[in-house]
């Protein structure tokens, strides 16, 4: 961040003073810019400015203990130059203490209580903690000394903030109702200068739900003056509101008649008509309002015939899509003929489009089932095409894959040999395009025929769905390839290899495209249900880790500069975004991807060897979803997606967190409880322990009721949640978590009879469960096709392995809370034999979890490999699929492995 | 078909059909925040009628004297809304912003590979100003074009008289 202040009051003997510190700490140096403060407060050991930066130099060199001393120091001396407090508003934004900037501008102020600039410092100081009562005040206070609007409408915006997070209704409106009349003295004083300025006020009327309101306040040449040519728009959402439906219904004519592909406009003039043929007595008498289907039939077939023969819109053909749509929900669209008639209409003219598709496919979900399956291949061949045909041209390929895919949206879903059918049709269609063309991509555009690969591998992936086979995964996987080698830039193909190579349970291989797809920023945050999330089930630890470390920086960056941004909104005075930013911000805050990518690598830390003790989980509360579930195309027919799985797997995922939250408080009160206080002091803490492990037993048991049945898995959906497969392994985890952390808990407070009979049980379920781990393992690869499984059997490894890292952890902190006894016992002092059974009996759980690392090692010793078998594709190109997989599951082996054999010293060296 | 609207935060966790395309730059997210409370009228989406983000624009108005412009930092389209005009509907809309304010032109930077997107530029009105060497980076790195068209206040077309040399980076204002 740059330090230096735009501009500089002290004539310039300061600032020369000052620019070699500012250099130092603009190029990163901050040794060399704390060295060049001590030279300069050597010559001038008064000057603030100097100290300030000094502090700031400290801070970013780690020595935040001294840059305190200096700040604490220099905030006593209650300085009041813009330079110093600049600096030292930096350091307090650099080190989250933006509480402090506030007291510091509050005592500057009282120092200079003329300076609009220190007010005004201050007033943004209010708004980076969210202070909008003390906002109100600072902004009151400037605009009393120095009469601008801005500072008048800050003022009122804080209002209006308050008034938003007021719970108490008669308050917030209270609130509102000076907020307006604040507003409403600008006006009748003609004072209101800026567009943002009225869209405020608007904003306070709509808060009060004073929508007449609002609509006499369009009307008011005031607003034309500020807001040129934009009042018959605006006036529409209110017209709703108030119910003027035959003014709103003549207004959009209007605007449609010179905008007739404005969907926004179709929308507001349906709602109106089907209002006036609800309520006729609102209808019209001179009979200018469109207030039957047939005068809105009539007028969208007007701008038809109306549009230049030269440039077909799309907007009047989709609008009488639209009306047969609603006119189909109240019982009779009669009018319109059939709907799949007017869908093949749409195509008919359009399919040269790549958007044809997607314009029509929530007709094709609004068609009636039988209908549409019914009517299905007239899709395909409305245009003399059919599955076989091969077009000579690039329009007519469009042509060819728009009609192919309404015909998959419309179909009845197909059993899998027709699936591998239509799939090796469509994989003939592509590979003929690359080798004998048509066929044409550049960096930046997209193929038309690439279309016919990307629907292949959707039909290979229902057919593999159906037969439960990895084969027709993997074909899907080589065409895809091939597809990319050919058009770089598609990255719906990437998405796509990115979910069969994690459905292949090969999350290294999905890291491949993955990382091509360039995901950044906040990307990262809509798309991590994609990657980041499956790679610890993958079993790859160390780009989970990257992945999540990834995430977190997005979010952190955004946490820091987000606060910055709301200044800059009332610095531009633009109300409307601001409220957006503070939404945003929020949402950010609460992302449950972030929370979850926190725990996994928590989780993840304690399976490194010698595991640090993990921070305990932060955020607490609801969490939001910010995952973009929309990104993989779906070409499902409307029956067959999954229309609840956002919901679905936000709560699956959300009890998943909430599990591994638990687990990691556990593991951080656990952590106190292992030093050296006295066990009497240890009560209350122990007592906590319990109650929070009888809470995860309950959590665990209500996740294992609710998620009993297995999720189907889908292309374009997230794999299935985390929760289902730890809830319903054979392993019997909730035992063996609070098993495990009740032995810290009664080692704690000395109850070592207690501890003894815990620890023999855990180490009878360690035996145990990695006896259940291994022969359900035998059982999912007894199918002979251990590509099919792997992903599931991986995943099972994994939540074995998380295990083992937290018991891990448990038995080091059993051997540090022990270790007085192990000293005694060395120098054969007295001992309680309670203790030394204890003692024992901790030794011989760590020996059955070394004993159960061992079983471990064999296991993935033994791991079954892919069996790939490919056909060559196209002459002169080597397929890397088998490559990609098998080096991945090599990496992925040779890692997970050493990771388990250095825990297994790591635990050797316990209880020595 | 489409509704254009102002872009909000909440776009941002949606716009990945869009910024997937590999010359789509992603920013950070401060980035497009900071665009959003400076200068919202210049930061509109285009939408489909199933809510999908069709594609954007995103501008700015800056310079002194008669250097005061509009300017284009980010154009997109996805690639299932392409050829429908949708980019020319987004460039009017910051046209006549820019006229509102106004600047005497509007400018852009654009890859010279871009051929499709200098094309579309050319077909507006806009005319390469001057070449910009190695603006992108990456590898190698790639020169800009720097592609104006003037607005109804340069009367005399003064700002769209081409430059005859190439310039760096450091030397665009």
């Amino acid at each position: 961040m740059a330090v230096r202040p735009l501009h500089n009051h002290d004539g310039g003997i300061m600032e020369r003073r000052l620019r070699p510190i500012y250099d130092w700490l603009d190029n990163g140096n901050n040794k060399k810019a704390v060295q060049e403060a001590e030279k300069v407060l050597k010559k001038t050991p008064n000057l603030q400015a100097a100290k300030a930066l000094k502090a700031l130099a400290l801070l970013r060199l780690g020595k935040s203990g001294e840059a305190t001393t200096v700040l604490d120091a220099l905030t006593a001396e209650r300085p009041c130059d813009d330079t110093t407090l600049q600096a030292m508003t930096i350091s307090y934004r650099e080190s989250q203490q933006l509480d402090k900037v506030c007291r510091l501008y509050e005592e500057a102020v009282k120092q200079e209580p003329a300076s609009e600039e220190l007010h005004s410092h201050l007033f943004m100081s209010y708004v980076r903690v969210g202070d909008h009562r003390a906002q109100q005040r600072a902004a009151m206070q400037l605009y009393k000394f120095a009469p601008k609007n801005p500072y008048y409408f800050w003022a009122v915006m804080s209002i209006v903030l308050q008034a938003k997070s007021e719970p108490d209704a008669t308050k917030k409106n209270i609130l509102l109702s000076l907020a307006k009349k604040m507003v409403d003295n600008f006006i009748t004083e003609n004072k209101i200068e800026a567009e943002q300025e009225a869209r405020l006020y608007i904003m306070i009327l709509e808060l009060q739900e004073d929508w007449q309101g609002v609509l006499n306040f369009l009307e008011n040449p005031l607003y034309t003056r500020l807001v040129p040519g934009s009042m018959p728009q605006a006036c529409m959402p209110y017209l709703k509101k108030v119910g003027q439906w035959k003014r709103l219904n003549l207004l959009c004519k209007d605007l449609l008649i010179d905008n007739p592909d404005r969907w926004d406009y179709y929308m507001s003039y349906f709602d109106s008509v089907f209002e006036l043929i609800n309520n006729p007595s609102e209808a019209d008498g001179d009979g200018n309002a469109d207030d039957t289907a047939e005068k809105c039939h009539e007028f969208i077939c007007s701008l038809i015939e109306s549009m230049s023969t030269g440039k077909r819109l799309r907007g009047p053909y989709l609008a009488r899509l639209e009306l047969w749509r609603r006119l189909s929900t109240t019982g009779d669209a009669s009018l319109l003929g059939s709907g799949a008639a007017l869908c093949l209409q749409y195509l008919r003219a359009f399919a040269h489009k790549p958007c044809a598709v997607p314009d029509l496919r929530a007709y094709l979900d609004a068609l009636p089932r039988g209908e549409r399956e019914a009517q299905c291949r007239e899709f395909l061949t409305c245009l003399g095409f059919d599955e076989e045909s091969q077009p000579d041209n690039m329009d007519d390929v469009q042509r060819h894959v728009s009609c192919l895919g309404c015909w998959r949206l419309a179909a009845p879903p197909p059993a899998a040999p027709a699936c591998l059918a239509l799939a090796n049709t469509l994989r003939g269609h592509f590979i003929r395009c690359v080798e004998r063309g048509p066929y044409s991509s550049t960096a930046t555009e997209f193929c038309a025929a690439d279309v016919y690969a990307l629907l292949a591998a959707h039909h290979y992936y229902y057919a593999a769905q159906q037969q439960q086979s990895s084969s027709p995964l993997l074909s899907a996987c080589a065409l895809l390839e091939l597809l990319l080698r050919r058009s770089p830039a598609n990255f719906h193909a990437k998405l796509l290899l990115v979910q069969l190579y994690h459905t292949l349970g090969n999350g290294l291989a999905a890291d491949h495209w993955f990382s091509r797809l360039d995901v950044k920023h906040v990307q990262l945050v809509s798309l991590g249900w994609l990657h980041a999330a499956r790679l610890p089930p993958a079993l790859a630890p160390a780009r989970a880790a990257a992945a999540s470390q990834l995430q977190a920086t997005a979010h952190k960056h955004h946490a820091k500069d987000s606060v910055e941004h709301l200044t800059y909104a009332y610095k531009y005075g633009t109300f409307e975004k601001l409220v957006s930013l503070l939404s945003l911000q929020r949402r950010m805050a609460a992302c449950a991807g972030a929370r979850g990518g926190a725990a996994e690598t928590a989780a993840a830390a304690l399976l490194a060897a010698p595991a640090p003790p993990p921070p305990p989980p932060g955020a607490d509360g609801p969490t939001t979803d910010n995952r973009d579930l929309k990104v993989i195309v779906n070409w499902q027919p409307y029956e067959q997606r999954d229309h609840t799985i956002q919901q679905r797997s936000f709560e699956q995922d959300g009890a998943y967190v909430q599990l591994k939250e638990a687990l990691l408080q556990a593991v951080s009160t656990c952590t106190e409880l292992a030093d050296t206080r006295p066990a009497a002091d240890k009560r209350g803490q122990a007592d906590a322990l319990r109650t929070l492990l009888a809470r995860l037993g309950e959590h665990y048991e209500k996740c294992q009721q609710k998620y009993d049945k297995k999720e189907e898995t889908g292309l374009s959906v997230p794999l299935p949640s985390r929760i289902i497969a730890l809830v319903n392994s054979p392993v019997p985890y909730r035992e063996l978590y609070v098993g495990m952390f009740t032995i810290v808990a009664d080692l704690s407070l000395n109850q070592f009879d207690d501890a003894a009979a815990q620890c023999e049980r855990v180490q009878r379920l360690v035996g145990r469960s990695v006896e259940l781990l291994s022969q359900s393992l035998t059982e999912r690869f007894s199918c002979d096709d251990p590509g099919w499984v792997m992903r599931e059997a991986l995943e099972d490894m994994g939540n074995y392995c998380e295990f083992i890292g937290f018991i891990s952890y448990a038995i080091g902190l059993c051997s540090e809370l022990l270790a007085p006894a192990s000293q005694k016992k060395k120098k054969k002092t007295g001992q309680s034999p309670a203790e030394l059974l204890a003692a024992a009996a901790a030794r011989a759980l760590n020996h059955a979890t070394l004993a159960s690392l061992a079983t471990l090692d064999n296991i993935f010793e033994l791991w079954p490999q892919y069996v790939v078998t490919s056909t060559p594709l196209i002459a002169d190109y080597k397929c890397p699929v088998e490559e990609r997989l098998k080096t991945g599951h090599a990496e992925m082996l040779t890692d997970i492995r050493n990771i388990l054999k250095k825990k297994a010293k790591h635990l050797k060296t316990l209880f020595q | 078909m489409t509704t254009i609207r102002p872009f909000t935060c909440e776009d941002m966790l949606k716009f990945n059909n869009v910024n997937l395309d590999p010359l789509t730059e992603t920013y950070g997210l401060s980035f497009y925040t900071q665009y959003l409370a400076h200068w919202p009228e210049y930061f509109q989406v285009a939408e489909s009628p199933s809510g999908e983000i069709m594609g954007y624009i995103m501008g700015k108005a800056e310079g002194h004297g008669e250097n005061w412009h509009g300017h284009v930092t980010a154009l997109t389209v996805s690639p299932d809304y392409r050829r429908l005009g949708l980019a020319a509907t987004l460039m009017n809309i910051l046209e006549d912003v820019s006229e509102k304010k106004n600047a005497y032109f509007v400018d852009l930077f654009v890859r010279v590979s871009n051929k499709v997107a200098i094309n579309m530029y050319k077909n507006l009105g806009y005319i390469v100003y001057r070449t910009v060497l190695e603006y992108y980076s990456g590898d190698p790195d790639e020169d800009a074009y720097d592609m104006r068209k003037a607005c109804s206040r340069d009367v005399n077309k003064k700002s769209v008289i081409p430059l005859t040399h190439p310039v760096r980076p450091e030397d665009v204002d």
